[in-house]
């Protein structure tokens, strides 16, 4: 029995000690929250809207801070979902789930944008009188100033606007303007000329990167101190790292008389915390602390947290994506097509579904189901004796090679995963994981030494399959901001990327997109390995009834009411 | 022999372990057992080691905490030995998909909700003793050993290097005095202006992400070298500092002034005349820098600053362990218990070397006894 306390003791004091160890990275706690009457500031009412519980500070958490708190640069779903009640583009998609959430709608614009000269010419009308959230009035000028700043910060969605004509030369010169795009302060027209029609441009006008900013915008991240607001929300403090804090926008065009089919949201305020710990984050949700995380729970939980709480506080939300293991094309050894295949060969979606504890269904291609376009194949069944064989053929075993991953669960185990997977077929690999606060923007930098191969992965921007296999064009290679991780460059498949997306999406161009993904596939460019489920939890004092998942923003802020 | 111990009022000077001994103890009868029995009780009294050994001896409790300490690093050392012939596995390599079969049993290593499977000891031949790491399988006593060895390997030889840094700056300093003792001095205030585990993680952070280029040293970001010289380099004031204040001491000692006579160059005074009379203290904070080191590895690889993935140290798999504390605290308990049996052991036996080097104590206990030759103890 003495010995027993005795064990009892080391093992309780080693646990004490392991705990208070793990402590050190963990976050601070937030206070309770709950409906309130504060009165909003400015002109305007900026009265929520529906038949909740209006007011209160809704109080949420995300793992790492998103990669900017800009519009014009931000390409994460961190980014997105943050900023999607602070910025209205001209057109937005609609505060909606499931298909009805991909509908476009007139944003800032009065309408959908009038398409003539066969398609190369795109007219809008802003609406009139709407303001930022600091007073100063909208222009039709800040759209173009919104595009151009694209350009200007090398922001990872400027290669959808480089058929804007000019847009090319400036995005090369960053002088003169982009000419292009005409504009009538007065009447608030916008006219667009594109060098080619373009299929997707509707879809384009309604992403984040060209909501409008006041003209006096730095052409730099502004996320410490993010641009004035144009939406139901403005951002009233931005600490890189620790977090944010909205409040209602003053000056919100539906507050004052616009018709924007736009919720305005239902709290008052919202504070979003950096919590790097997730469980910590699941017990504070559990405990009601924090209202909404934007991470899913931790594997570790997440079947926990879905069987206690599905319907209540937790549902399952499948996602447009795909994830994915980019390898470097332009250097060695993945410069090799047989190393390429190699790798999709040994990489295991099995394994890789048990590692997201079943978050993610196992795939081996680029588009995701639920995308047009998508058909189902399978060019590399699981073979790891045929992984090997490519490899010694190749002639590239025990070239050493560097594995990159972020340290957010579970994408930390997949690193590891794959670095085991590239030891076991030959090759010398080691693992880098990096902060995800930054992991995006230091592998998107060609200039990263080392950048061989790694973890990434891709949630839809719009329902088109181009939003996916864009990724792999070619021309769309930059040296900072860059998505195409893999440097994918083949020319004739290039072609066919600008050649559909200058068409409409119908029943022959989705045969001809899921062409291009079995033809990339061939390439190896990527090894996917899986399509993700995300979730959203709440508090018991949140109304999941009416919180939305939009496929594009994933949870709508707006959507989220304090119950009685 | 201790060389102090052939010159004139050698006995005389801190740290010398002979000092103590060489006193004539009268008084309480028990008092009086005990000093004998430092001496062997044969009338024989041996040099200061001897002596020091024969306390130590006596400590029953410090040798015990040697004994694990010497087990622990013996464990590790067979890892080897354990992954290839019981766990048939290494420490890196995961069983995600596999099963065990047992007994007409079949078990998940993995189960399809990620949670790993726990310790099997003998039950599975010995594989996956003490369970597997959480949703990748791998076998948690082959990471546990494995991990034992890289921080011990960082313990150990951080120790060492801060040694040599400590003493080489120390005697320079001390010894020489003057502007070299300025220099050297505030270059250890710049080091100790900074909390140690601020400056180790900054640095662990920076080179964790390039690696280390430094002339001809290239390390690679998940080389263990770079943990090590980052924690050698850090306590380094914490053993100068000490070093330094004694030398200055021992300096103007009368067996410095006869070998300056004698035509002793420096670097012969330094490391031939005060370097042997340091032993005891070095040999102390040595084993003391050992627990320390450990500590502060575990701290910096838990935050992702020390040993990286996929490697493991006991901190990586406590940091591990944490992500799956709520499923499977054993997984942070196991390492967490390494850590503290570890560093617990090298602690009490650092603090019985202490107690068996160090004249001071003795200081204490002849004076409590009222019996001590005061002409043969030195300056406290």
């Amino acid at each position: 029995m003495k010995r027993f306390s005795f064990f009892l003791l080391i093992a309780l004091i080693a646990a004490v000690s392991a705990v208070a160890l793990a402590a050190c990275g963990g976050g601070g706690s937030t206070t309770g929250s709950g409906p309130s009457t504060s009165e909003p500031e400015g002109e305007g009412t900026p009265a929520a809207e529906g038949e909740g519980n209006e007011g209160g500070t809704l109080k949420g958490a995300y793992t790492s801070f998103p990669d900017y708190m800009d519009p014009q640069i931000s390409y994460t779903a961190e980014g997105w979902t943050a900023m999607r009640p602070v910025y209205v583009p001209l057109l937005t998609y609609k505060a909606a789930a499931e298909a009805e959430g991909s509908e476009i709608i007139p944003g800032l614009a009065k309408e959908l944008p009038k398409v003539t000269n066969g398609g190369k010419t795109y007219t809008l009308f802003l609406r009139p009188g709407l303001k930022y959230s600091n007073g100063e009035p909208i222009k039709a000028g800040d759209f173009k100033y919104a595009v151009e700043r694209c350009f200007l910060t090398n922001s990872g969605g400027s290669p959808f606007y480089t058929d804007i004509v000019g847009a090319e030369e400036f995005a090369k010169t960053k002088k003169g303007g982009i000419p292009g795009i005409k504009v009538n302060e007065k009447t608030g027209e916008i006219v667009i000329n594109l060098v080619s029609p373009r299929g997707t441009f509707n879809n384009e006008l309604a992403l984040m990167f060209v909501a409008p900013v006041p003209q006096s915008t730095p052409d730099e991240d502004q996320s410490a101190s993010p641009p004035p607001a144009s939406g139901p929300y403005m951002i009233t403090k931005s600490q890189p790292g620790r977090g944010w804090t909205y409040e209602r926008n003053p000056y919100w065009a539906k507050a004052n008389g616009k018709e924007i089919e736009l919720p305005s949201g239902h709290v008052d305020k919202i504070e979003i915390e950096i919590q790097r710990n997730q469980s910590t984050q699941v017990n504070d949700v559990e405990s009601g602390k924090l209202n909404w995380i934007f991470d899913p729970p931790p594997t570790d939980r997440y079947q926990e947290v879905k069987e206690k709480f599905e319907g209540t506080q937790f549902t399952a939300e499948p996602t447009i994506s795909t994830y994915y293991f980019w390898m470097n094309q332009t250097e060695e050894p993945f410069d090799n097509l047989k190393v390429r295949e190699a790798v999709n060969y040994a990489v295991d979606p099995a394994a890789l579904e048990r590692i997201y504890t079943g978050q993610i269904v196992g795939t081996q291609q680029i588009l995701p189901p639920g995308m047009p376009g998508y058909k189902k194949f399978e060019l590399f069944p699981h073979d790891v004796a045929k992984a090997k064989e490519l490899i010694a053929e190749s002639g590239v075993k025990d070239k050493e090679v560097t594995v990159w991953t972020d340290s957010e669960s579970p994408n930390n185990d997949a690193g590891t995963y794959y670095e085991g997977v590239l030891n076991e077929i030959g090759l010398k690999a080691e693992l880098k994981i990096l902060n995800p606060d930054n992991y995006f923007t230091v592998i998107g930098n060609t200039s990263t030494p080392n950048l061989d191969t790694g973890f990434a992965d891709w949630f839809q921007d719009y329902p088109h399959p181009n939003d996916f296999l864009f990724l792999l064009n070619g021309e769309n290679i930059q040296s900072t901001n860059n998505q195409n991780f893999s440097q994918t460059n083949v020319k004739p498949l290039n072609e066919k990327i600008d050649k559909l997306a200058t068409e409409l999406l119908g029943p022959q161009q989705e045969t001809e997109y899921a062409e291009l993904d079995e033809e990339f596939m061939k390439e190896a460019a990527w090894a996917p390995y899986g399509t993700r489920t995300l979730s959203l939890f709440v508090s018991e004092n949140i109304n999941l009834e009416t919180a939305i998942w939009n496929p594009t923003f994933e949870t709508e802020l707006t959507s989220l009411e304090f119950t009685e | 022999m201790s060389p102090d111990s052939e010159k004139p009022g050698a006995a005389a000077v801190p740290g010398d372990p002979g000092a103590a001994a060489r006193g004539t103890v009268t008084g309480d009868p028990e008092l009086v057992a005990e000093v004998e029995g430092e001496s062997g009780g044969d009338g024989r009294q041996g040099g200061p080691w001897a002596i020091a050994w024969r306390r130590l001896r006596r400590n029953k409790f410090a040798l015990f905490a040697l004994g694990v300490f010497l087990l622990i690093v013996i464990c590790c050392l067979l890892a080897p030995v354990w992954a290839d012939n019981v766990a048939h596995t290494g420490p890196n390599t995961t069983h995600t998909l596999e099963k065990l079969h047992e007994g007409g049993e079949v078990k998940e290593v993995v189960e399809p909700s990620g949670k790993a499977i726990g310790p099997q000891f003998f039950s599975a031949g010995g594989r996956f003793f003490l369970g597997a790491d959480g949703h990748l399988g791998r076998d948690e006593m082959v990471r546990l050993l494995y991990g034992g060895r890289s921080s011990l390997f960082i313990g150990i030889v951080a120790a060492i290097i801060t040694t040599i840094l400590a003493v080489v700056l120390a005697l320079l300093s001390g010894f020489y005095g003057g502007w070299t003792d300025t220099v050297i001095s505030r270059g250890m205030d710049v080091i100790w202006a900074f909390p140690v585990v601020l400056l180790s993680l900054a640095l662990g952070i920076v080179l964790a992400v390039g690696g280390l280029e430094l002339g001809p040293i290239h390390l690679k970001s998940s080389s263990l070298w770079i943990p090590t010289l980052i924690i050698g380099v850090v306590y380094t004031p914490y053993m100068a500092r000490p070093l330094r204040g004694e030398i200055f001491a021992l300096r103007e000692k009368e067996f410095i002034e006869a070998a300056v006579a004698q035509g002793a160059g420096p670097a012969r005074i330094m490391f031939l005349e005060i370097l042997p009379n340091l032993m005891s203290t070095i040999i102390v904070f040595f084993t003391l820098n050992i627990a320390n080191n450990m500590l502060l590895e575990a701290v910096l690889s838990y935050l992702g600053a020390g040993v990286q993935p996929p490697s493991s140290s006991w901190g990586t798999m406590i940091s591990e362990g944490f992500e799956a504390l709520y499923s499977q605290p054993i997984l942070t308990i196991i390492p967490g218990t390494a850590i503290l049996l570890t560093v617990l052991s090298v602690n009490v036996f650092g603090d019985g070397l202490r107690d068996a080097l160090d004249p001071k104590s003795k200081v204490r206990f002849e004076a409590r006894a009222g019996t001590a030759d005061p002409d043969a103890i030195g300056p406290v």
